[in-house]
């Protein structure tokens, strides 16, 4: 089957399908009539007009004729209109699929499409912004696209008719849709109707007229007298799968007239009837392989061979499509039967040929596994229930890892859980213990795995290693997630040196198809590493998958990987670069469509960190809680323990040691211990225990910290000052050096610990010099956390002058007292610039602004940008939001 | 949940085998299946059925149990 898919595209092009087969051209190519196909003006004409209407929809029953009237009348379009046409055919494809799909029918004709449109990684998602951007690409055409959807009753997701309707409502002029169905689509039709918007051809309209009815059938070689024609018409109704059939039907017969009398009186189900009488003046031969075709969607004669046993598939499928009996041509080999006879034949084939139906299935999924197609192959595998072969093909395939990611996953989880106890072996176990961990059942996923094991230990005795080789790589990739999941870092290291010695016994071409089973195995890792606090060898790991391709394939992993970095960079307390990182992964989420709100979430939650650490509570406040949903396989130790750590910050910050203490117990469940993440946690409970007088238990806790990482050196060191005194903070801090290895969130804090020293032994000069550092060390990060929960002595050095006693000060409170300083890194805003913030809250422009107060716009950006240095901000809305918290505004 | 569903036509063997779950019977042109559907996706489930296999529904109704 060569030449099937492959379209040359390259591998850069966003334009693979998310179920990473190559695109079936025939899905795009608008179907070819037989040679006996009646041209109808009355209905061809009407679809003219429906260009001048944003949205024609076609229906009628199956075999009404509406594929082909569409088909005819898009191919004559003379004004050179593109028409991109795509058959929906998989019932039940999720949004990712079908706009995949769609951007691909646009490409094929060459739509350009716009840059940066994204794509789908999920099956079943897909981020709106592709959409929105659609729209906007195409509302800009001088000329209409025709999109024609066929076959669109196998949509069924009510999310695609309105994201359809949404492009088609902003696309404008420029998109002209024909919906192509047996039943009326989800879409608002009321209202295009009412508006005059919709062309709407149906049933009846389809219908032949007895003149039509007349013209087809000497098209098949039939004179037949108008009283003929007229019964005819009313026994089919002008339905025009039935007028072909019984063309069909009477032309082999002696005495067609008679033949076709002898319809009229019959009291059968029309289609039942006539499909049954082409069928047996078919020879034997050809009768048998149409009903062994009827379990396939579409066949080529290498596969229905394989399905007869015989060896004549070519010639007979070539005659049958030249006919018109049933199959039809798609173009490059291929044939499918028309979808109402499929039906019918293969109730016919459960009776006359019983039990065969799964011998069948397993004959195509050999065939399509041999082929290399494997999505088809397991289809078909787990329709004749056989788990060996199809749990078989997934492992030797490699594509093991497509259960976590990738568009696959769903649908994966779907097929295997018809699975049930059935299948024994190796690779049955292995998918059961895949599908376990992707829902994060650790110890299920772990019995599975022994299995799998000792199956594979048992293969090593009878066959060569080398045959399971893929299954073993499988298995090594598991027990590596299975430890990240444990916070096992020692397991997850040998299962990553076993996959590394495997990897040379697979074949490259395998590795190359699936670079998702790289991409976790990495991840998992770099997790598992993170965990252990060896965050140089961590970032190793992750960085390599992060900085890989992007492929819809390792989308999870990528968005993951970057994700942690961030996190190592803000452990390090380099909340800018972890800002920015998070940020690209959730990017990466977004790009991708990833199916939870991000992916693995830990994005989100560094991101709800740095707000803390920005005193910008209720950001992260909501940024914690969209995080909570992350992917389950990947909700290992690191994000519990990042999480109840950021949650019991935030309840610090906002003066609720209580809470905070709560957030923080009991301890996140893991084989080793994590020396940062116990060390943090340790000293996020000594704070609330000092923050509610309780120094003895505080200095008890210091003694779980341990000195590396270097926030948990200054942490510790804060707990001292209060518990041990100035001089034991220093004499940590002196040992521990944070201050060459750490961003400023770490030595911002250094610095504070070393001026409250200063200030304890009344060296203000010292104190005062300190606190400038650690101030403009601060600027750049827009840290403020550090100052505020620094304590009451820091106000003495922040203010350069006091405050002009009488006049409100920013965040001192309603009622501050004459001798108290501004708070911290907040300069006092001049007449002048408060005028210019509470006309920006107004949301007014910068124009706008210098008009008002009679200046020119060059001084109100003075003006603005002295705001935002005071209030340490960099854009407007933020310097409003902080303005308010301040209660300046 | 007891309905019943009235098709045109008679049908064959093999069609009737395609609602196993069905009891039928076939009067003056037309044929009834019958039986108990167990919730609405079967329901539309059997409308499908039947519009893939061509038949024309005439009727569908529920029938006291």
């Amino acid at each position: 089957m060569t030449g099937l898919g492959d379209d040359g595209s390259s591998a850069a092009e966003p334009l693979a399908d998310p179920h990473g087969d190559p695109f079936l051209r025939t899905r795009f190519a608008v179907p070819a009539r037989p040679v006996t196909y009646l041209r109808r003006e009355r209905l061809t004409g009407h679809l003219d007009q429906g260009l001048r209407t944003p949205l024609t929809m076609v229906n009628g029953a199956a075999g009404a004729g509406k594929t082909l009237l569409v088909a005819d009348w898009a191919e004559r379009l003379d004004d050179g209109l593109p028409v991109a046409w795509f058959t929906t055919e998989t019932a039940g494809d999720g949004p990712g699929m079908f706009w995949a799909y769609l951007l691909r029918a646009l490409h094929a004709v060459g739509v350009p499409l716009p840059d940066g449109i994204g794509f789908p990684a999920d099956a079943n998602r897909v981020s709106p912004a592709l959409q929105a951007r659609l729209a906007a690409g195409l509302s800009g055409r001088e000329r209409p696209v025709v999109l024609v959807l066929d076959e669109f009753d196998r949509v069924t997701a009510p999310e695609i008719a309105e994201q359809l309707e949404f492009v088609l409502h902003h696309a404008g002029p420029g998109l002209r849709l024909v919906l192509v169905t047996r039943t009326e689509p989800l879409l608002p039709l009321h209202r295009y109707r009412a508006a005059g918007e919709l062309t709407e051809i149906r049933g009846a309209e389809l219908a032949f007229t007895p003149d039509e009815a007349a013209e087809l059938m000497e098209l098949h070689g039939l004179r037949l007298p108008p009283a003929a024609v007229g019964a005819l018409v009313e026994r089919t109704r002008g339905w025009a799968a039935g007028l072909r059939l019984c063309a069909l039907a009477a032309g082999e017969s002696q005495d067609p007239e008679g033949y076709l009398k002898e319809f009229e009186a019959d009291r059968s189900a029309i289609a039942d009837f006539l499909l049954a009488e082409v069928l047996k003046r078919q020879d034997a031969a050809t009768q048998d392989l149409l009903l062994r075709v009827s379990v396939l969607d579409r066949f080529c004669p290498g596969l229905t061979n394989a399905l007869t046993g015989r060896d004549d598939a070519e010639a007979v499928l070539a005659r049958l499509s030249r006919d018109d009996a049933f199959v039809e041509h798609l173009g490059h080999g291929l044939y499918r039967l028309h979808p109402l006879f499929a039906e019918i034949l293969r109730a016919h084939l459960r009776v006359r040929l019983p039990g065969l139906e799964p011998e069948l299935h397993r004959r195509a999924a050999a065939w399509l596994r041999r082929s290399g197609r494997l999505a088809e192959a397991l289809g078909h595998g787990a329709a004749a229930g056989d788990w060996e072969f199809t749990a078989g093909a997934l492992v030797d395939d490699l594509a093991i890892g497509q259960f976590f990611t990738g568009p696959h996953s769903d649908a994966l989880a779907g097929l295997f859980s018809r699975m049930g106890r059935e299948g024994t072996g190796a690779a049955p176990e292995l998918v059961r213990a895949a599908d376990r961990l992707a829902r994060r059942e650790t110890d299920a996923g772990l019995t599975h795995l022994r299995r799998a094991r000792r199956e594979l230990a048992e293969y090593a005795e009878y066959d060569g290693p080398a045959d399971a080789a893929a299954a073993r790589l499988s298995c090594a990739l598991l027990e590596a997630l299975a430890a990240r999941l444990a916070g096992a870092p020692e397991r997850a290291e040998d299962a990553a040196r076993a996959a590394g010695e495997l990897r040379e016994a697979v074949p490259g071409e395998l590795l190359e198809r699936h670079p998702e089973l790289t991409a976790l195995l990495l991840d998992h890792l770099g997790s598992a590493r993170l965990w252990a606090g060896r965050f140089e060898e961590a970032r190793a790991a992750l960085s390599t998958v992060a900085d890989s391709a992007p492929e819809a394939a390792t989308a999870l992993p990528r968005e993951d990987s970057l994700g942690r970095l961030a996190l190592i960079d803000y452990l390090d307390g380099w909340l800018g670069r972890a800002e920015r990182r998070a940020r690209e992964a959730l990017a990466e989420t977004e790009r991708f469509g990833l199916p939870r709100p991000s992916g693995s979430g830990v994005g989100r939650l560094v991101l709800a960190a740095v707000a803390v650490d920005r005193d910008e509570l209720g950001q992260a406040q909501a940024l914690l809680g969209t995080s909570a949903e992350a992917h389950p396989a990947l909700r290992d130790p690191v994000l519990e323990a990042g999480r109840a750590l950021t949650t019991a910050r935030l309840h610090l910050a906002r003066g609720d040691p209580g809470a905070a203490l709560e957030a923080v117990e009991p301890e996140v469940p893991a084989d080793a211990v994590s020396p940062w993440a116990r060390g943090q946690t340790a000293l996020v409970a000594a704070a609330a225990h000092l923050a509610e007088g309780r120094t003895e238990t505080a200095a008890e806790l210091l003694r779980e910290v341990p000195d590396a990482p270097p926030a948990c050196a200054v942490g510790a060191a804060r707990v001292r000052l209060v518990t041990d005194g100035a001089d034991a903070a220093v004499r940590l801090l002196d040992r521990a050096r944070p201050e060459g290895r750490a961003g400023p969130a770490v030595t911002v804090r250094a610095t504070l610990v070393r001026a409250q020293a200063a200030d304890e032994a009344g060296d203000g000069a010292r104190a005062r010099r300190l606190v400038a550092r650690a101030l403009a060390e601060a600027r750049r990060e827009r840290l403020r956390r550090p100052f505020t929960e620094a304590g009451p002595w820091i106000r003495r050095y922040l203010g350069t002058a006091p405050p002009p006693a009488g006049r409100r000060t920013p965040g001192a409170g309603p009622s501050p007292r004459p001798d108290e300083p501004p708070p911290p890194v907040v300069e006092e805003l001049s007449g002048r610039e408060r005028e210019v913030l509470r006309r920006l809250a107004l949301a007014m422009s910068t124009e706008e602004i210098a008009a008002d107060l009679y200046v020119s716009v060059n001084t109100v950006k003075t003006h603005l940008k002295n705001v935002y240095r005071k209030l340490s901000v960099n854009r407007r809305n933020e310097a409003v939001r902080r303005a308010r918290e301040l209660g300046l505004l | 949940m007891r309905y019943e569903i009235r098709v045109d036509g008679h049908l064959s063997e093999p069609l009737i085998r395609v609602f196993p779950e069905l009891d039928h019977v076939t009067m003056s042109g037309q044929t009834l299946l019958f039986g108990h559907v167990v919730d609405e996706a079967h329901l539309y489930g059997l409308l499908a059925r039947c519009q893939s296999l061509g038949l024309r529904v005439l009727e569908m109704r529920q029938v006291p149990e």
